[in-house]
């Protein structure tokens, strides 16, 4: 009896030591060290003068499954990651907290909020976001005696100065084409075309669309471009830190894949070339925090929440060349006007946002579900199994046939 | 129907056996053959990961076992090295006072120019893990080269057969110095950029990579010591893998828990499974059958049907009333989720091993426990101090068995120990890596933590094979 006296003394005890112990879940890899050294640094200090103080605990593996066994579980964190393409999702479970009226969303980039935006409720603040940008090998281009990329460049000016840099050796092409849409997407979006059409439908015999597939898998089956995975690589990233393709699309995440594999490469960075409707497209990739509504410390997580995305911490994760800010007012930041390769590259990322037609990287309830079929023509089409017609009416039976179920 | 009528002649008999005699080679060639072809599919993978996980870029397309991680020449240099960096011949740094010797050689063909090459230390920023987001110290803020110097041409042809090209072999040698005071910096990086087509022979050390279609001679660290050479990414494991807050070595303490976890769960597993195993086979008494078919039946359900179950009890603390969890009387009010205790406890009750158990006990001759009885031994006395001890081979392979299990196991681990990083087991933890360094294309930590990961299995298993067979013998028959 005495012992179970004492466990709940204890358990009270220890109820009321951790009142104001935000649990914040998220990505490994780096975030971890980031919290901590945010926390230490910049944010900890006035947390601390509030009673207040958080933890950091990062979800390995699968991070989507992960958090959606702890939300079922009822383990989940008071904050938690909502990647931008599972979102729907994850708020349709009801766990998320409406962030309306308790945190103002007016100092955050637009199409930002607007992907965290379900019926006009704000469900999550976004931590920092990536879009696709043009990295260019200078070494390659002068080699070929090709102009480097430019922001004019449209399509076709685009693919010339590719074929330019792919004539010059056998083991150099252009660039690595993955046959997914996560990269792929944006080239369609520079279309015109949008993932979901009015009605909510996916339209892949849209002539822009099949415009775009079409422009794509021709440069790879011409020879111009070539898939990673031909070449020994898993991602355009590889391709490009062995020298062998002359442009890498990707975001701000390969500048540290870059800084390890390849510290020497001389390389720049420009935006996405024009695409036929006048405009360029890209995606945005993004992760934001939301919170848990079941949270036992809804008031400290709000505090917390709005610490994590303060301009002071998002001016250091900036400055420290981690991640790029959600805030707009941070775009003059004199870390973007610097001169190094990085600094632009992260200029470039950030001005992606509002450059032409962006759109989230998300399908709606679906999830990356959605690519499946679209990544399947992409292969069919690229290794010449198939047509781009054939390709594209099997994709889209099977596109709707998803589409169908998650209704 | 020759052979049975007319007696062969000794010559056609000698060939006949010849010829058997040929046909069970060719059968035994076969079956070496076919088993050789096995080990060599099985072993080839464990083989390929570990060289792999010796070199600077695992990845490296397209794969080769000859690295120079491996050649004699590179650990003599590496060695020299290290001691001149920081008198460590073993893992090697940069520490003030330091007066490092370096050359490096090119191959240059007839007409073409020789510009001396721009060496300089980088100021290299990891783009992975902790170093990347930690303030860091870099040599390129003490080091300084000096003295690049040519050494003398020698004339040399590359090529064979009819495609030859002459030249020259063109070296440099310089020395980089420590300025002044500072503090001992792990590595010193080196860029050797030269221009193009001048080709990159060989250097005191061989470069980490070649950058910028070959112009440039890239090296991660020129002061490694023999063992921070070789051992690279193993010795990163050690030093970088640490947590953010305390800067305590992650896997070391993934590899403690590891033990941990596999030394009770073997404590656990032998008491709960040799009581069992000795009641369902020596004690009679009503629902005996009952019992050991709920005791398989518990082996037959698959672990995903139980595990939801399983994981609320451990999470609410076992039964809960009011405030008040069961787990709180050994000291876990909030459940025991991210508790060593916790999985110990979930995985503790193992109906193989029972299972085991009961099939040795029931081969023991029942004489032997009837003479104790006679001395008056009770059923307690009669299962410590005569039965267990004859147990000692059962007992031995599940002990292998169990730790096997308990270090490889990842389902369970995975479910319970979610945070924080210092409660999780060497599997759990490796899965860290994966985006942390995979994520950067940096692979060598995941296979050099990998590779060690399997070593006590290993271990175990070169040793106590015999058992291993045991134990496999016991689960199958009644002998």
């Amino acid at each position: 009896m005495r012992q179970i006296v004492i466990a709940i003394l204890g358990l009270a005890l220890l109820g009321g030591a951790l009142a104001q112990q935000v649990r914040i879940m998220g990505y490994g890899g780096q975030d971890p060290a980031i919290k901590v050294r945010l926390l230490d640094e910049v944010i900890g200090a006035s947390l601390e003068a509030e009673g207040i103080t958080f933890t950091y605990e990062p979800l390995e593996g699968d991070y989507n499954a992960a958090l959606f066994n702890a939300l079922s579980a009822g383990t989940a964190g008071d904050i938690f990651y909502i990647p931008v393409e599972t979102a729907p999702g994850i708020i349709a479970t009801g766990k998320v907290l409406p962030l309306d009226g308790l945190i103002d969303t007016n100092a955050f980039i637009d199409s930002l909020v607007e992907a965290y935006t379900v019926d006009g409720t704000v469900y999550g603040i976004a931590k920092d976001f990536n879009t696709l940008a043009i990295h260019y090998n200078i070494d390659l281009f002068e080699e070929a005696g090709v102009e480097v990329p430019n922001a004019e460049d449209t399509w076709e000016s685009f693919a010339d100065k590719l074929r330019g840099v792919a004539a010059l050796d056998a083991d150099v092409y252009g660039a690595c084409f993955p046959a997914g849409f996560d990269r792929f997407g944006a080239f369609a979006f520079a279309t015109g075309w949008q993932t979901f059409d009015a009605t909510g439908a996916s339209n892949l015999l849209d002539p822009d669309f099949v415009e775009a597939v079409t422009w794509y898998t021709d440069l790879v089956r011409e020879g111009v471009a070539i898939q990673p995975s031909d070449i020994g690589q898993g991602w355009t990233g590889g391709c490009f830190a062995t020298d062998n393709v002359a442009v890498a699309i990707e975001g701000a995440w390969i500048l540290g894949f870059l800084r390890n594999e390849a510290p020497n490469l001389q390389f720049g960075t420009t935006f996405m070339p024009i695409g036929p409707s006048g405009e360029r497209g890209n995606f945005l990739y993004t992760v934001a925090y939301g919170v848990n509504v079941d949270s036992p410390h809804r008031d400290a997580a709000l505090r917390v929440l709005e610490a994590l995305t303060s301009p002071e911490a998002q001016q250091w994760v900036l400055e420290q060349g981690l991640a790029i800010p959600s805030r707009t007012e941070l775009a003059d930041n004199p870390f973007f006007l610097e001169d190094t390769p990085e600094a632009v590259a992260n200029a470039v990322v950030f001005a992606g946002a509002d450059d032409g037609n962006v759109l989230g990287f998300q399908f709606g309830t679906i999830g990356t579900d959605w690519m499946t079929p679209v990544n399947d023509a992409l292969v069919a089409i690229m290794t010449g199994q198939s047509s781009v017609e054939a390709a594209l009416t099997e994709a889209q039976r099977d596109l709707d046939a998803l589409i169908q179920r998650a209704r | 129907m020759r052979a049975a009528t007319v007696a062969p002649t000794t010559a056609e008999q000698r060939a006949f056996e010849h010829w058997q005699a040929r046909r069970r080679w060719a059968r035994a060639g076969l079956v070496y053959a076919l088993m050789l072809g096995f080990a060599i599919i099985f072993v080839g993978p464990l083989l390929f990961a570990t060289i792999s996980s010796l070199r600077t870029d695992p990845l490296a397309y397209p794969p080769t076992l000859a690295i120079p991680q491996l050649q004699p020449g590179n650990w003599t240099a590496a060695a020299r090295l290290g001691q001149a960096g920081a008198r460590d011949r073993w893992f090697g740094g940069f520490a003030p006072g330091a007066v490092v010797p370096f050359e490096i050689a090119y191959f240059v063909p007839d007409g073409i120019e020789v510009i001396e090459p721009e060496v300089v230390v980088p100021r290299r920023r990891p783009g992975a893990g902790l170093g990347a987001v930690l303030a860091i110290e870099f040599a390129a803020d003490y080091a300084e080269v000096y003295d690049l110097r040519r050494l003398p041409d020698v004339p040399m042809t590359v090529g064979d057969g009819d495609l030859t090209i002459s030249g020259r072999r063109v070296a440099y040698a310089f020395e980089v110095r420590y300025l002044g005071e500072g503090p001992e910096i792990d590595r010193l990086p080196l860029d050797v950029t030269a221009t193009v087509g001048m080709r990159y022979l060989e250097s005191t050390l061989t470069a980490s990579r070649l950058e910028r279609r070959g112009r440039t001679a890239s090296f991660d660290n020129i002061t490694p010591g023999v063992l921070g050479y070789v051992l690279r990414n193993y010795v990163r494991t050690f030093n970088e893998v640490r947590s953010p807050a305390t800067l305590q070595s992650l896997f070391l303490v993934w590899i403690g828990n590891s033990f941990t976890f596999a030394f009770f769960r073997i404590v656990v597993t032998l008491a709960i499974a040799s009581m069992a195993g000795y009641a369902l086979a020596r004690l009679r008494f009503r629902g005996r059958g009952l019992i050991f078919m709920l005791v398989l039946f518990s082996q037959m359900v698959p672990l995903q049907v139980l595990f939801i179950s399983n994981y609320l009890v451990l999470r609410d603390g076992i039964v809960t009333v009011g405030d008040f969890t069961l787990s709180s009387l050994w000291g876990y009010p909030g459940g025991m989720l991210n508790s060593l205790t916790g999985l110990i406890f979930v995985t503790a009750l193992n109906a193989g091993a029972v299972f085991i158990m009961k099939q040795f006990f029931e081969s023991i001759p029942r004489e032997v426990e009837e003479a104790a009885m006679i001395d008056g031994a009770s059923h307690w006395r009669r299962y410590w101090s005569v039965v267990m001890p004859m147990a000692r081979p059962a007992l031995g392979a599940l002990t292998i068995l169990t730790f096997q299990g308990a270090w490889n196991d990842f389902f369970w681990p995975f479910i319970v120990l979610t945070s924080p990083e210092t409660i999780k087991t060497l599997p759990i933890g490796l899965l860290s890596f994966r985006n942390t360094y995979g994520a950067v294309g940096d692979w060598g930590l995941i296979l050099a933590g990998a590779v060690m990961s399997a070593i006590p299995v290993i271990i175990l298993f070169i040793v106590f094979q015999r058992y291993f067979l045991e134990g496999v013998s016991f689960g199958g028959g009644k002998e």
